[in-house]
Order: structure tokens, then sequence, then C-alpha cells
């Protein structure tokens, strides 16, 4: 081994985006992720989770809702209106299509993966059928007051919940009417505060399961209108669920960094009645867990403190094997530094601009792990601000120093780097 | 009846409630095991009703009959399972295992078998639950020997292991390892915890409970954690959730009878309520006072009680509010103020609670009051350093206290001599004087010099310390006009010997000597002018204690010895006047007699040796007093002085002595047979209490309510408190179990001959007749003299439905025997 001289890079302020859903393919292969700039992430399962495709942000788009329709592609829908259709091959974002009820809040995709359902602002849930090429507006359903905050389809396809503020109704698809409303703040002393159903979701039982603001999650019969069961998991807000596909397993998401399992579980060993159990809690997100998603195997939490964390069900496991480990995301998983060795120059890439620094020197040498003075403290030399609502997709210096490359979705820009003592300048090539 | 020659050792309080969880009684009666006995307490008044003795080894079960809510089962080390009667206190059958049992669960499911934990044969440490099958049969002692293994390596405390639903399934917990028993498909999961503590947690299992009507099982760990574990018939697909409030371990699970509550309880001494298994829903009792090591549910949900590391027995609501709380002899960690008796109670004062000083009252077994010593809050954590009390001092009246408090930090501890007077207002002791620092090192003894007859001026407080002083505290005129008080304590005098440390201190009866110990030395010092008056030795050994001998005997010291030697030196003579190798633990001179009580310790058993200091010769020996390691011991003062014949218990005529076992077990000794003693308690387990309230008796107690009302009206007055003091006799007929009687119809006419109206008694006749009448329950036969009394009686028990009154004379017992066996129970129905 050679001798190295080891900088500690502590000038990267770097604020990665946190994570503001997640959905994760019907079959089980992907997940797709989008951040709060926008980004959309798909991971590979089969791939022991691998980042597979990135898409970088855009300003001018955010991503509220992310759903896998028509086999293999991937849908977004943001509070800017629009529903985007990525391309994965391409990766960015194609085919942009007004929804026509302002911000959408959400969006879900029927169990065929035929059609999609976006709750707007407005308070209406509207339809859209994917047809080759782009999606196409099919219909309104019976709008209420209240922004739509979530949706779900009935894996028969013949009903949607749509959750609001203070209540959620269920929604008939093939009359287009409500044909319930259930008020979710009953019960509660502190019924003067709003109650918020952040996230829903319609068993095939029938029965519909909410996690609202109060920290609950409740269990109700929409037929009836009743509650079930309610479980109070957090203090605090229960932001995200998700169920996993036999139905027998749900995961919440709360606003304390906490996420939680309840399963469905035989009141007597063997019998036949059954009632949903908190069983795991899991700590492992320092912020709001804003997106939960259920595989088969694991269970998968993305929160604002940008961490994505996979945590497999130890039961499902057949063996002790490399997908029984706990995975946690904690930084991006692609190349936002790059090193000019000549030049001693470090090139840091964020979504907006990209910063040039100079790496401190040293005179003096000592031995292993011994932390050597400075005579030259690192030096910011340069920032350059990208231009329009693209984020950068990457960023390049050279070896010498003296070329700085970046690129966004649809735009290459070169820049030559001058350094004459102590004033740096840059010309676009 | 014992015959009159004997001399019993008698528990009469302390022992400890640890055995196991306590039972509540479909009737509100309370059952826990004491010791090696099972006591009986009324939940309502928190008396002791009944000590059922039997077994000759700790208790270490009780469960109720799960097929007759009115028998109970209890095990014991000594290999026996008893079932008995505990209404009358008396045991039914006596099934013998043969090896020790260390816990006891009677799962309804399990027809006429019971299960057991036993020690595994040829294995030390490893224990297996097994199931007994009791054996039907004629008599009272059957063996139980038909033994099938149900678990293997179970865990030794009856919280290890606990029965599922209707039985179907058996848990055990140990260390890591939980094991689930499923006995109808035969099948045995276990489940374990990781060993690695992370995260500061340990995973050891404490206790396990199985929830009443739902598949779930609840552990607590020693970390504070609840887990409640679901599915566990899954090897791999169980789950469990976890609770998590305690920061230390979990002592003790309950669960509600439904379900949905849990009750947790650990070292914070705070009982927490879990409602719906959610962790976000909990309520708490906190202050309970002391660590809680069981906690138990009645069987309709209504109370729930605990038992406390010190032997307190707190009863809860079902709301969660405190009920109140039975304790006899709290159970401190250490007893280092010794045995002093309280003159103005003649209450029995000892640590309590740590910080506390406790007030417990012989008579009642009841702890009198608490006091305050340290007046810190008392945080219970590991390895944090205490302050508690050590010296404990009454002064003659019982007008002043001293005591002294020390931390524990062993090389310089915080001291604090504080002296208390009896305030008549508030009947209670109030702070006088502080003394911060009275000795640079441990103090090891203190004493009041003991004169009834003097002013309280002359009332003067020696100590001696570890740092070769004694020191002599008298009270003076506070000079400071704005001090509450008028007097105060102050250093009078300070003495020492050749340093050596000084380590017991003695006043003579007359006050006019006081005699310190210094290691191998005794001192004698006169009292007026500090002189040191001559000294005595008995080489080797330091001198561990000293007292002077009392009334004609008042001439003599004496001493014991480390080595074992007591001595006795002639303080006229100034010479040793015997001595006798004895180990002696404690030294104990009677207060109102020359008799003076040596404990010794030899060969693992104390013995007791009681001897007047003129004579050699102790007057009794008794030796093998019990098992147990006597530490202290100390004479009570009778409140009147007892008959007794025989010539050689003399000595137990004006006093009582009590020991304290290590255990913390209290002990005396007693000239009465068994069942003398416990006459006065038994007569009060009464059926009253165990007939459930009808409307009819609620209709019956309303008109008995207003005919008393009227009969005050009419200035009758309806003397009620004689009853109390009706003959055991009569008292013991009147509570006669309902099947044990003659028909009603023999005994009405008996009865109501001693109803008959006798001219200085009329009013009161009047009305016990009437309600007589409307109840036509009640029946006794009386002797002459007695009919005052019985009817008095009368009138205060007519509530009292199926229950008779009689006192029979011995013919006419001998006639009730024979038809006793006639079908009454239609009495009950009522």
């Amino acid at each position: 081994m050679g001798e190295f001289e080891v900088h500690r890079v502590r000038f990267f302020g770097l604020v990665p985006a946190g994570v503001r859903c997640l959905a994760c393919h019907p079959r089980g292969a992907r997940l797709a992720l989008a951040r709060t700039d926008g980004a959309v992430e798909v991971y590979n399962f089969a791939a022991n989770y691998f980042q597979e495709k990135v898409i970088p942000g855009n300003e001018a788009r955010s991503v509220e809702s992310l759903c896998w329709a028509a086999g293999d592609r991937l849908f977004g829908a943001g509070l800017g209106g629009d529903i985007t259709e990525y391309d994965l091959s391409r990766l960015s974002a194609a085919r942009g299509v007004d929804g026509g009820g302002g911000p959408i809040w959400s969006m879900a995709a029927n169990g065929t993966g035929t059609q999609l359902a976006v709750g707007c602002e407005d308070g209406s849930v509207k339809i859209f059928q994917v047809v080759p090429g782009g999606i196409q507006f099919e219909r309104n359903l019976d709008r209420r007051k209240g922004r739509v905050l979530c949706l779900s389809w009935h894996p028969s396809d013949t009903h949607i919940v749509a959750g609001s503020i203070d209540f959620f109704r269920v929604i008939d698809v093939a009359s287009g009417q409500t044909v319930q409303r259930i008020m979710v703040n009953h019960h509660v002393e502190k019924a003067k505060r709003e109650c918020v159903v952040w996230a829903i979701a319609l068993l095939s039982s029938g029965t519909v399961v909410s996690a609202d603001s109060f920290g609950r999650v409740q269990f109700w019969d929409w037929e009836q209108g009743t509650l079930a069961e309610s479980h109070t998991v957090s203090t605090s807000a229960a932001l995200s669920l998700a169920v996993s596909e036999k139905e027998d397993s749900i995961v919440v998401g709360t606003s304390t960094g906490a996420t939680y399992q309840l399963q469905l579980l035989p009141v007597k060993l063997g019998g036949l009645e059954k009632h949903w159990v908190r069983t795991k809690p899991f700590q492992y997100h320092s912020h709001d867990v804003r997106a939960v998603a259920h595989s088969p195997t694991a269970l998968i939490s993305g929160g604002l403190d940008a961490q994505l964390v996979i945590r497999p069900l130890m039961e499902k496991m057949q063996k002790k094997s490399y997908d029984a480990v706990l995975r946690k995301f904690t930084f991006p998983h692609r190349r936002l530094v790059s090193c000019a060795r000549k030049a001693r120059l470090l090139l840091f890439q964020f979504s907006q601009h990209l910063e040039l620094w100079r790496l401190g020197s040293t005179e003096e040498t000592g031995k292993d792990g011994e932390v050597l003075p400075l005579c030259q403290m690192p030096e910011h030399l340069v920032q350059l601000k990208s231009k329009g609502p693209e984020h950068i997709y990457s960023s390049c210096v050279s070896p010498c120093g003296t070329w700085v490359s970046y690129s966004t979705a649809s735009r290459f820009q070169l820049y030559r780097v001058h350094c004459d003592g102590d004033s740096v300048s840059l010309r676009k090539v | 009846m014992v015959s009159p020659g004997a001399l019993r050792v008698v528990r009469c309080g302390g022992s400890t409630l640890r055995g196991a969880r306590a039972v509540f009684s479909a009737d509100s009666y309370l059952l826990c095991a004491a010791g090696d006995f099972v006591k009986v307490y009324s939940v309502s008044t928190e008396e002791t009703l009944r000590l059922m003795g039997g077994h000759a080894d700790l208790v270490t079960g009780i469960q109720l009959n799960p097929h007759n809510h009115m028998q109970l089962y209890s095990s014991s080390l000594d290999g026996t399972i008893k079932l008995w009667d505990f209404m009358d206190g008396i045991p039914i059958k006596t099934f013998t295992v043969g090896s020790k049992l260390l816990a006891l669960y009677t799962p309804a499911s399990a027809e006429e078998s019971v299960f057991v934990v036993i020690p595994k044969k040829g294995e030390r440490d490893t224990f297996q639950l097994v199931s007994v099958k009791l054996t039907k049969g004629a008599g009272q002692d059957l063996e139980a020997k038909d033994l099938s293994v149900v678990l293997d390596g179970v865990g030794v405390s009856m919280k290890h292991i606990a029965f599922g639903r209707e039985g179907e399934y058996v848990v055990s917990v140990k260390d890591v390892n939980l094991q689930v028993y499923f006995f109808k498909r035969k099948l045995l999961n276990r489940f374990s915890l990781s060993t690695v503590k992370t995260k500061g947690g340990d995973n050891h299992f404490s206790c396990v409970v199985c929830h009443p009507t739902e598949d779930c099982i609840a552990t607590g760990h020693a970390d504070g954690k609840i887990r409640l574990w679901r599915n566990f018939h899954h090897r791999k697909e169980y789950t469990y959730s976890t609770l998590h409030w305690h920061h230390d371990i979990v002592m003790d699970l309950a669960f509600s009878m439904e379900g949905s509550r849990l009750l947790s309880g650990g070292v914070e001494s705070v009982l927490v309520q879990w409602h719906n298994e959610s962790s976000c829903q909990k309520d708490f009792l906190p202050r309970l006072g002391s660590p809680i090591e069981y906690i138990s549910m009645s069987s309709d949900g209504a109370l729930c009680c605990t038992l406390h590391t010190d032997n307190r027995i707190t009863i809860i609501n079902s709301n969660l509010r405190f009920s109140r709380s039975i304790q006899g002899l709290i159970k401190s960690r250490d007893v280092k103020t010794g045995l002093v008796v309280d003159p103005r109670t003649k209450a029995l004062v000892l640590n309590g609670e740590p910080g506390h000083l406790q007030f417990y009252s012989l008579q009642s077994d009841q702890q009198l009051f608490s006091l305050d010593i340290v007046q810190r809050q008392y945080i219970h954590q590991a390895g944090l350093k205490q302050s508690d009390l050590v010296k404990v001092a009454f002064s003659a009246q019982g007008t002043w206290l001293a005591t002294v408090e020390e931390s524990e930090e062993v090389t310089d501890p915080e001291l604090q001599l504080k002296l208390w007077f009896y305030s008549e207002e508030t009947q209670s002791f109030k702070l006088n004087t502080r003394i911060n620092t009275p000795h640079d090192n441990h103090i090891t003894d203190m004493c009041f010099r003991d004169m009834d007859e003097l002013e309280d001026d002359s009332l003067i407080l020696v100590t001696t310390g570890r740092d070769c002083v004694f020191k002599v505290w008298v009270m003076v005129e506070d000079s400071d006009p704005e001090a509450q008080q008028s007097v105060s304590w102050s250093c009078d005098f300070v003495g020492s010997y050749h340093n050596y440390q000084a380590t017991n201190c003695c006043f003579s009866e007359d006050g006019s000597l006081l005699a310190v110990s210094f290691e191998e030395t005794v001192t004698v010092w006169d009292s007026l002018t500090w002189d040191l008056k001559c000294t005595f030795c008995h080489p080797p050994g330091n001198i561990r204690n000293i007292c002077f001998g009392r009334l004609t005997c008042s001439k003599y010291l004496i001493g014991a010895t480390d080595y074992g030697f007591l001595c006795c030196w002639n303080l006229l003579t100034c010479a040793l006047e015997w001595s006798a190798h004895l180990n002696v633990v404690v030294l104990q001179p009677d207060p109102l007699s020359e008799h003076i009580a040596a404990v010794s310790w030899l060969s693992k058993e104390s013995s007791l040796f009681v001897f007047k200091p003129n004579e050699p010769r102790p007057i009794y020996i008794q030796r093998n007093l019990c098992k147990e390691k006597i530490l202290l011991a100390v004479f009570v003062p009778r409140d009147e002085p007892e008959i007794i014949s025989s010539e050689k218990y003399l000595w137990l005529r004006r006093s009582q002595l009590f020991f304290l076992t290590d255990t913390q077990e209290l002990m005396t000794l007693s000239t009465k047979s068994l069942e003398e003693r416990l006459t006065p308690s038994s007569k009060q387990l009464a059926v009253e209490g165990s007939l459930p309230v009808t409307p009819f008796s609620l209709l019956l107690g309303k008109h008995r309510c207003q005919q008393a009302q009227e009969d005050i009206d009419l200035g009758k007055p309806v003397v009620r408190h004689k009853q109390e003091q009706a003959s055991p006799a009569v008292k013991e007929l009147l509570h006669t179990p309902a099947h044990v009687l003659p028909s009603a119809s023999f005994l009405c006419t008996i009865f109501i001959n001693s109803l008959l109206i006798s001219k200085e008694n009329k009013s009161a006749e009047e009305t016990a007749d009437e309600v007589e009448m409307e109840s036509e329950e009640a029946e006794s036969d009386s002797d002459e003299e007695d009919v005052t009394e019985m009817e008095q009686e009368d009138t205060s028990h007519m509530e009292l439905l199926g229950e008779m009154t009689c006192k029979l004379s011995k013919s006419q017992e001998k006639e009730l025997r024979k038809i006793r066996k006639t079908d009454y129970s239609w009495i009950s129905a009522f």
C-alpha cells in the first residue's frame, strides 16, 4: 500500500431530497420512487435492489403520486396539475396531460392497469383511460368539496374510495355516484381540529383502512358505514399506509419516523375470527415517513430524511440469504462528486447548480491516522448555476481542472475554467 | 389442648408474602401465601381473618379449586399439596407428591389433576412441569405419585409458566426462550430471542401471562419491555408487538377478565394499565411505595391487588384507584435500627420503607404509622447511594425520639442525628434538633438515660462512634428568641478511652452509671461528673453487647464478647462474678424484671437462654429455637401480667419476648396452645361476607335500619358493642356453617326459649323478637346467663340470613353431631 492523503471533505452541503412517494410494480419486480424535488428513481428488486434508473427532477414538476399501469408504464402526477408518463428507456418525462382539476394530490391505477383515477384539489375524481401512447380523459366522478388526498381502487375495480379532510367517501365507478360518505373525526375529544385522511386503502372484503392525522389506523365497513377497529399507532399523524397483496398485513408510516406493521391474526388459534393487531414497530427514519410500500417479502418505507429502507420480513424468508438483510439507502446512489486529480479540484453537483472547490493542502507528514494541520484551507472557487427548470443530471471536471461540463435532460454545457492567481473565471464553450 | 408445660415458638408477623400470587376468592376474601402459612384477609376490612397452617415449609403456590370456589389448593416446598376449605380453615385433603413443589397451577380444563413444578431428578437447577393426578379416595392423607412430565427445562418461579385460554396450551419462559405446548395437538413450539444486549436492551424473560379469551401471550422482560405474542402455533409466522414503559425489569403482568386491559408492574412502584394492547393508551397508578412483585385480579374484575417486595398488599379498584393497603410488618432492606418498643403505643419500632421508621402494632399485626425520618425522595436505582436510618432510641416516656441516619458510603458517611419531640397536639413526632456530623465516623450505639421519675431536664443522650469517642448530648434552653421551640440539644461531654473505637453504651437503671465499651474494654463512668470509675476486660475478643442488670440485680453488668463469652461483672466489687462460654448474638434485658435473654448462634441453630445476673445458671433454655438465624430480640411489656401456671415460664409474666430472624420474620414465645391463640381472629370469619347481596337481604337490611332508627328515636339504646364481648363459644356457634347444623324446626323451640324476655332488658328484647320473627332464621339455645348477650347479638346480626345462633350444651352438641349429615343446603339458598 502506498501513502495517501485523506481529505475530510466537509464542505459538500448537499441536501438530499426526501422521498415523496413509492410505487411497487404489481408483479413486484420494480419499485418506483419519487423525491420531493421531482426526481424519479426506479429500483430493481431482482438485482439486489439496484438503483436502475434515475430521471432527474424539474422545478416546474413536482410528483405527488406515482403508479404503474398497463404493464411497465410509469405515470406520475403532481401539484402542477399534469399527469406525466415517464419514458423509462430515455429517462425523461414524456407526454404530459393536464388533469383539468387543479393540483393533483393522488392517483391510483385500477387492478388491471387500464384506468387511472386522479384526485384533484377541487374535490373531483377523474378517470383516465390508459391507451397506447398516452392517456385519455374518460369521465368525472361525483365531485364533492374538499381536496382528494388519497385514492384507492377496490381490487375488483367496481368502487373507489377517496380520502379528504375530515371524511372519506366511497364512489361507485360504474355510476360515478358517491355511495357512502363517512366522517372520521367522530369520537375524538379534539374534534375541533381537522382530521386529515392521509392514506386510505380499500380491501377486497369491503373494509376501508384509513390513516389519519390523529395517528389512528381505522378499519371501516363501508357498506354499513361503521367503524370496525381503531388502532392508535402514534400520537402524531399516520401519513401513509400500504397493504400486502394477500391483505393480511399493513404497513403504516407516521410523522415521528416510526413505521408500524399491522397484521390480520386469528383471535383463537386455528379459528376463523380474525382481527388486526399492531405488531412490529420500526424506527429507522428521523423524519416523516411519507411513503410506504409492501412487497411480498419486505416492508419498504421512504421518509423526508431521504432514506429508503427495505425491511425484509423474516417469516417470509426461506433461508438466511442476502435478501434477508435490512437495507438502507441513505445517500444518493449517483455520482455527484467529480475530481480533477492533478489540479486538486472537486466539482460538486447540486440539483440546480455546481460548485468547484480547491482542496486544502499541507506541508507536513505524519503517521497513520494522524490529523495534519492545513497550511491552505479548502477554497470555494466558483458556483455555476444552471438555467431553466430542469435539474442537472450529470456533471464532470477534467483531470487537469480546466474543463467543466454538465448536462440536463435536454442540454449539454461545457465550460472552460481560467485560474490566474486568486481570480477564477468561467467561459462558456 | 397442649399440655401447659410446652412453650411454643409462634410466628406472629412479617413472614414473607412473596411465595406466590395472591388469590381473590369469589366472595371478597384475599388469600396470600405467607411463609409456611396461607393467610386469609378480608378485602373490605383489611383484617387478617385466618391463618391456615399445616405446611412444614414455604408455601409456593395457592390456587382456587376450579371446580369448587370455596376450596383452595396450596403447594409447598415440603412436597405436599393441600386442599383447604378456607371458609373454615380446615384442611380437607393432603396429597403427598414427594419432591419439592415450586409452583402450582390449577387450570379448569384439567380434570382431577393439577400442575406443579418440581426439580428434575438427577440434574441440579433443572426443573420440569409435571401434571399430578389427584387420586380420589377416602381419608385425609393421600399419595399422589401419578406424575407425567409436560415440559422440561422450565423456570423456577411461578411467574414463568402460564396456562392459555381454556387450558389449551401452556407457556413457559426461561432466559431468552419461550416454549408453547399445545395439549390437544401435542405440539411443542420454541421461540428464542437474541441474547445480545443491543441498545441497552436485555431480552431475558421475567414473567408470562396468557390472554383469557384470545390466543395471545404477554411476556415481561428484564429491560422493561412487554411483548405480546400471537400466531405462535406457527414456527415461522409468529409475531409479536412490543409495549414499553418500564425502565427496569417487568416484575409481573396480569390481564383483566375480558383481556381488554393488561396490568404491569415493576421496581418503579408504578402500576401501568394498558388498554387494548395499545402502547398509546395507558394509565398509571404511581407511588405505590415499593417495587411490585405480584399482580393478581379478582375473578369478577372489580379489584386487583399487588404484592410488594416489602410485604405490603395494595388493593386497587378496577378504575385504577388506590383502594386500601394491607400492611403488616414492612420488610426493609436491612433492619439496622434493631427492635425498639415505643413506650407510648407499645408498638414495635424498626426500619420500614427506605428512610422511614415504622410503628408496628403487635396486637393487630398492622402498621400503625410510618414516620419519615430522612425526608428525601427515595429513587429506585441500582448503585445510587441512599441515606438510611441506622439507629433509633426513645426516651423513657416516649416524648423524645433520637434517630441517626447515614448515607451508604463506607469511607465518609454523611451522618445526621435528629431529635424528635412528641407533640400531643398533632399526635406525632416533630423534629426538634438536627445535628450534622455528630461523629466523624459511623455511630455504633445510642441510648437515653432511662429515668422514669426524673424531670425532662435531666434527659441525657449518649452516642458512641467509631471515631473513638462517645458524646453526651443534653437539652439546653434556646437563647435565640426567634426560635419556635424553647429547647434544643447540644453536646455536653466528649469521652474517650485509649483511642479505641466505642462500640456500645448503656445506662444503669438508676441512671447514675454509664457503661461504654471500647473494643475489648468496658468502661464505667459516673453520669454526674463524667469521671471514669472502673474498667472491665475479658480478653480476647471485642465486646459485642453490654447491659446492666435491673431491680435486685442492678449491681451487675453483663457483657458478651466476640469470642463467645458471656461475662457478668459485679460493680460493687469490680470483679468478674461469673462467665460462661456462649456465642451470644443478642443480649436483651427485660425492662420489667431481672431477667436477661441471650440468644446464641451455634452450628446453624439459635438457642435461647434466660438468666438472672445474680446466678450463673440459666433459668430457662430452649435449644433450636428456629431454623433461621435470629438477629434481634426485644421484650415487650404486657398490658397486664399474664397468668402463667408453670414456674418455668414466670419470666414471661410481665413481658413478651419477640425475635426477628434474618428473613425478617417476627416470632414470639407463647405458652398458649394454637387453638387459644387463634380464637380471637378466627371467630371473625363470618359467613356474612360469603353471601351475595340479594334484593331480599337489602330489603331486610333497610327494614332493620329503620327499626334501629325508631329505637333511637324512642330513646331506647340498642347496645351493639357488646356483641364483640360475647364469649367465643357463642360466636363459634353463631358462625357454624349451615350444613353442620340441625334442622330449623328442631332448633326453633330452643332458640325461642332463649329469647324469653327478662325484665331488665325489655326494650332490647322487643326489638330483637320483632326482627327475629321476620327472618325466622336465627335460632339459639343458650344458658340462662347468656340471654342478654344473645339478644343483643341478634339485633345486630339480622342480615345474616341462614345463620344460626346457638349455644349448645354438651349433650345437645352430641345430638347435633348425630344429625349433622342431613342436608340443610336449602338454608343457604336464602
